[in-house]
């Protein structure tokens, strides 16, 4: 098992039960290096002044806050350690609220808490509780430097925390342009309705996959192998007109009670033929039928 | 039975062999078929990976996909090596008479190919919507699904053709040939379903799911990606009777016979020549959603 990222424990009331912190999401992003086309190495980072292009080794760094354009004031790391949160060691559950109340906006990343040594009892208590109540305790922690707020709840045979952002820290929509005033007409809103009804289904994560990722590692693991690969042709974005595929629907409706029935009609409008070489046979074919 | 096609050595066997037993047609009948239907099938199978199906002992009789070329195949059938995220697959290329001919010789009595040839993998050349009608919903609700999906195209000023699936159901197909990628066709076709399905709620689904399916046509947009295959026009299907996928005029979708065994097929063929050479040739932008 991987190494518990943070111990302490976790508590309510006078309830108090020693945990672990584990990551409990590894996004699975492709990683690339920087190299030199060159000769192939690595490309190294080095930290260098603006005004005399030397190197800046790190003893000589400080933190500057732009307090204006050009303007700087600089702290020291001992400045900034003497407000360090307290690291209690505690993630206290302050509430418990009914989970639907809290919008997903809110959540950062998710942890799990795992029982210590002797805690698997009222471990298990808690996550039980928690499952019959249907609530989510809401607590404070600190991990490593920043003060969390989290939502704790049952996940499975574990308890799962996820840190959440600041009420101050999501974008207010009064922020926005553009977004509707007016209500939509009641027969649009019951054919949007149908539509939605029609797309019904039960959420399964496994179906969605990241085509991006699998598409990059096979091209990668065919490089690995050697071979010579010519990056295919991007196809081109569609340059064909606007059209409202309701509209077209409705004029199909409307032509299939009047029973009107149009034939392929080859040379009609911006249609264009393209002779193929292989298709020689089958354009004979094509003009014969024309010609008639 | 050794026999050479346009100068290939290709042996036959089992040629008296019943693949289908309500009717007696027989593998050298299969081939046969093949043999004289290969002129207009040849174009719409060229250059696309096949994914045979194969009935060794008849329609009646478990039947297996295979979709890596059979290793004792002659050295001159053409292959194409396609590479997925995991393995790697050498897909038949049925490029001439012989190959076709070799092809039914092993039982693959219905070809199944992607929208797209096999050096432009990202790259359909038509859009395709299968209809699926679930019982009791046949091939009549099909016949009306078909001609609204026309309707639709002729609206958007683009051509789409018919065929039979030659089981229950019908394709329409919109020719591209103009370097649309899958990225683009299928969201489309998916829109263009879903409409249908939002407009005609008692007749259309857009959802593969069965339950919903009872009584409508599903019209089943994803057939438009890059792993999917829909059968080849032309194809044998593995029904009780040896039927057609055949192409149709909408005056045939509209009310005509929709059902046509090999030697009907080829009877129409001769009369009325391909029906689906514009899914070869005809360039058609694929317009931008409102």
């Amino acid at each position: 098992m991987a190494r518990p990222i943070w111990s302490g424990s976790i508590s309510f009331g006078l309830v108090s039960v020693p945990v672990k912190l584990f990551s409990a999401t590894s996004p699975k992003e492709v990683r690339f290096h920087m190299l030199h086309d060159k000769d192939g190495a690595r490309i190294q980072q080095k930290r260098v002044c603006s005004a005399d292009g030397q190197e800046v080794p790190w003893e000589h760094i400080v933190k500057g806050f732009e307090i204006s354009k050009g303007r700087y004031v600089t702290v020291a790391r001992e400045e900034l350690e003497a407000f360090n949160p307290r690291a209690t060691k505690a993630i206290e559950i302050e509430d418990f609220v009914d989970l639907e109340q809290i919008d997903p906006i809110y959540y950062e990343s998710t942890y799990y808490l795992v029982p210590d040594r002797g805690a698997s009892k009222p471990y298990a208590l808690l996550v039980e509780a928690m499952k019959k109540t249907g609530k989510v305790g809401v607590a404070k922690f600190v991990l490593r430097t920043k003060q969390y707020l989290c939502a704790v709840r049952p996940l499975g045979k574990a308890l799962a925390v996820s840190t959440m952002l600041y009420a101050d820290e999501v974008v207010s929509q009064d922020e926005l342009e553009g977004l509707p005033e007016s209500k939509p007409g009641e027969r649009e809103l019951k054919m949007a309705e149908q539509l939605i009804g029609s797309l019904e289904s039960d959420f399964d994560i496994k179906k969605y996959k990241d085509d991006y990722r699998e598409q990059v590692l096979a091209l990668l693991e065919r490089k690995a192998e050697g071979e010579e690969i010519v990056a295919a042709e991007p196809a081109e974005a569609p340059r064909g007109k606007v059209v409202n595929l309701m509209d077209a629907l409705q004029k199909s409706l409307a032509a299939a009670k009047k029973g009107e029935l149009r034939e392929a009609e080859p040379d009609r409008g911006e249609v264009r033929r393209k002779p193929h070489p292989h298709h020689r046979a089958a354009a004979r074919t094509a003009r014969k039928r024309k010609s008639r | 039975m050794d026999v050479s096609i346009e100068g290939r050595r290709l042996s036959l066997s089992n040629l008296e062999k019943v693949l289908y037993p309500k009717t007696g047609f027989t593998k050298a009948q299969v081939i046969d078929y093949y043999m004289r239907i290969a002129p207009v099938v040849l174009p719409h199978l060229r250059d696309r990976p096949l994914t045979l199906k194969r009935y060794p002992n008849g329609v009646e009789k478990p039947f297996f996909y295979e979709k890596n070329c059979p290793s004792h195949r002659p050295p001159w059938v053409k292959t194409a090596t396609v590479r997925g995220s995991e393995k790697q697959i050498d897909y038949c290329l049925i490029q001439d008479a012989a190959t076709l001919a070799w092809a039914a010789n092993l039982a693959d009595l219905e070809l199944h190919v992607p929208l797209h040839r096999w050096r432009n993998a990202d790259r359909p050349d038509a859009i395709v919507f299968d209809l699926d009608p679930g019982p009791p919903a046949d091939i009549e609700q099909c016949r009306e699904v078909a001609l609204l999906l026309k309707g639709m195209f002729d609206t958007l000023d683009l051509q789409s053709f018919a065929k039979a699936s030659g089981s229950k159901g019908m394709q329409v197909y919109l020719p591209l040939n103009s370097r649309v990628s899958y990225e683009e066709s299928k969201p489309f076709a998916r829109a263009v379903a879903e409409a249908l399905a939002a407009k005609k709620p008692k007749l259309v689904v857009s959802n593969m799911k069965k339950s919903l399916r009872a009584g409508k046509v599903l019209v089943d947009w994803s057939q438009n990606d890059p792993h999917k295959t829909t059968v080849c026009v032309y194809s044998l299907r593995a029904k009780e009777r040896p039927t057609v996928s055949m192409p149709l005029t909408w005056e045939e979708v509209r009310k005509g016979p929709v059902s046509f065994e090999a030697e009907e097929a080829l009877r129409r063929v001769e009369k009325r020549g391909d029906l689906f050479a514009p899914l070869l040739s005809l360039e058609q932008k694929l317009p931008r959603l409102h």
